[in-house]
């Protein structure tokens, strides 16, 4: 396979209610990610956005941020997923042999509408809404309760989840504000506001506003871009059943295929040994232990028993992760701009020592249906 | 680019939009028809008029459905035998929600179960009786459905699981 590199990245500072609009975020990533890697819209060859019609209150959603995006009378497409899946789309032009540089961008303002409310309408109109009221945060916790009867997990490991990464992410400048907290105890996680039993407010990954992009070139552009390229040596994808019946809410089928599938392509065949860092979408707190174990990290249910901090066995979202802001669309993205990050060195106060191999995750749909994993290496 | 213009279109951003209007708004179709196939659940909806519950199970890997679903994804085939259900069933999981009245601003709390139908294969999205109380509610807890005072042959007919007595000494040990 040809290599494919990340040659620049942006992220605008996530915030839980911009005061400012849609196009100017979109700018400030997209122009942010060109200034970055010193190029020029002329430079730019291909535009994927990642967005969402009913999170954007519009049809179409990427036409009108065609000028914001800088795709102007360029060759422009959309993925409503999550943003790590777009980057899957740009790196499929890239392979294409067709284009020799990818802008991607992804994410969306969820201080605009009720996020939760909109997720509703992702159960099935005929045989679940009727029925009774779920929502991701109700899904999350039919599936935080499968997890712990099935395996005996405490809630209180749920909530530990909760405080290393709230912790982590008052390092991370970028990170949602009202999210960052150094001094976080498992108790006021479990004080906090219920939600959805066992799910409290501090283990749901708040949706907020954010953008984020990164350009993608094919290995000889990359190498004439920057000194410092991140390769993607393997992706894997998986997709699960989509009724919440239909599926062992305990574990992640999907994870652990997409998993194999990038590992395969990657050449690993020792995880926990070969990566060094990882970041993985957890929208709640329980999705980081199921996803650690699909991944292969840990045995099924025994998740919470590995050191997970940036100084641990293996450091699982130093940056925060989706609990350290999560804007729609966006989180997927921005956890591969945190894995590249750690890679290049650029992880300011929370950097992890001697990164040769990350794998970064996205995910979308409720339980985690689809999940996405990405290895990033670094080198020339 | 240079620094010059660099610095610029940055400056722009941060110097310019210090202040934002919110345009209130709303974006809603008045209505949408979801369609779907009754032939193929007809026979699902007939007997739920006699109160009686089918599954439908996939011929080629045996799974039953419980409610009926058009496709087996794993086989990749219309599954298309009907088997007979008993009224009983058990939690699969279940969350509680705290639902507000927006006039009163009284908190209701509902538990919103998964229910494993006996002899099928899946899970169910379903309401316990209101006359359970939330915190009895437990994990493989033996529930029966509720049915309508008069069925239409809708998924409606199932009003709700009202909680049957748990005879398993195990999972009595659970519950405390």
């Amino acid at each position: 396979m040809q290599k494919v590199g990340i040659v620049g990245f942006y992220q605008v500072k996530l915030l839980s209610d911009a005061n400012y609009g849609r196009y100017e975020m979109i700018f400030e990533a997209v122009r942010g990610a060109l200034d970055k890697a010193g190029l020029k819209k002329k430079d730019i060859t291909t535009v994927i956005s990642c967005t969402n019609d009913y999170y954007d209150g519009r049809t179409i959603s990427n036409a009108f941020a065609v000028e914001a995006g800088g795709a102007y009378l360029a060759d422009e497409s959309k993925v409503e997923m999550d943003g790590a899946h777009a980057l899957l789309y740009g790196m499929m032009r890239i392979l294409s042999g067709n284009h020799k540089l990818a802008v991607i961008w992804a994410g969306s303002m969820a201080s605009c509408f009720p996020y939760h409310s909109a997720r509703l309408f992702e159960t099935d109109p005929i045989w679940e809404r009727p029925s009774a009221y779920v929502n991701d945060i109700t899904a999350a916790g039919f599936q935080m309760r499968a997890y712990m009867e099935k395996y005996g997990v405490s809630v209180e490991e749920m909530a530990k989840v909760v405080v290393k990464n709230r912790r982590n992410a008052s390092k991370n400048l970028l990170a949602l504000e009202e999210a960052q907290n150094p001094n976080l105890t498992v108790k006021d996680v479990l004080d906090s506001e219920i939600y959805a039993d066992p799910v409290t407010e501090l283990m749901v990954a708040q949706p907020c506003d954010g953008i984020a992009a990164i350009l993608l070139a094919p290995e000889k552009q990359a190498l004439k871009i920057t000194d410092k390229p991140v390769w993607i040596t393997g992706v894997g994808y998986n997709q699960d059943a989509y009724y919440l019946g239909d599926k062992d809410l305990s574990e992640s089928k999907s994870m652990r295929l997409a998993a194999k599938m990038a590992y395969e392509a990657a050449g690993i065949t020792d995880p926990i040994k070969e990566i060094n860092v990882a970041e993985i979408f957890e929208a709640y707190a329980h999705e980081e232990l199921i996803l650690k174990e699909a991944l292969g990290f840990a045995e099924k249910g025994k998740g919470a028993f590995l050191n997970s901090e940036i100084d641990g066995e293996l450091p699982i979202n130093p940056s925060g992760g989706a609990l350290g802001g999560n804007p729609p669309c966006g989180t997927g993205l921005i956890r591969i701009i945190e894995a590249t990050k750690q890679i290049t060195g650029e992880a300011n106060g929370y950097q992890v020592e001697g990164v040769k191999k990350a794998l970064a995750t996205g995910q979308i749909g409720m339980c985690a249906q689809n999940n996405i994993v990405y290895i990033l290496e670094g080198g020339n | 680019m240079s620094k010059r213009t660099q610095r610029k279109s940055m400056g722009y951003i941060k110097k310019d939009y210090i202040r934002t209007r919110t345009m209130p708004g709303s974006w809603y179709l008045s209505s949408y028809r979801f369609k779907f196939n009754i032939t193929h659940f007809k026979p699902f909806q007939d007997k739920l008029k006699e109160r009686k519950l089918v599954g439908l199970q996939c011929s080629s890997c045996n799974r039953v459905f419980f409610p009926p679903r058009l496709i087996c994804g794993k086989c990749f085939v219309k599954p298309d035998r009907w088997v007979d259900l008993r009224e009983t069933g058990r939690v699969a999981t279940f969350t509680i929600t705290y639902l507000k009245d927006l006039e009163t601003g009284e908190v209701s709390e509902r538990p919103v179960v998964l229910v494993q139908q006996d002899g099928s294969d899946t899970t169910y999205t379903a309401q316990l009786s209101p006359d359970v109380d939330y915190k009895d509610t437990y994990i493989g807890m033996p529930v029966k459905v509720h049915w309508a005072e008069e069925p239409t042959g809708g998924l409606m007919d199932i009003q709700f699981y009202d909680l049957v007595e748990d005879n398993s000494k195990d999972l009595e040990l659970r519950k405390d």
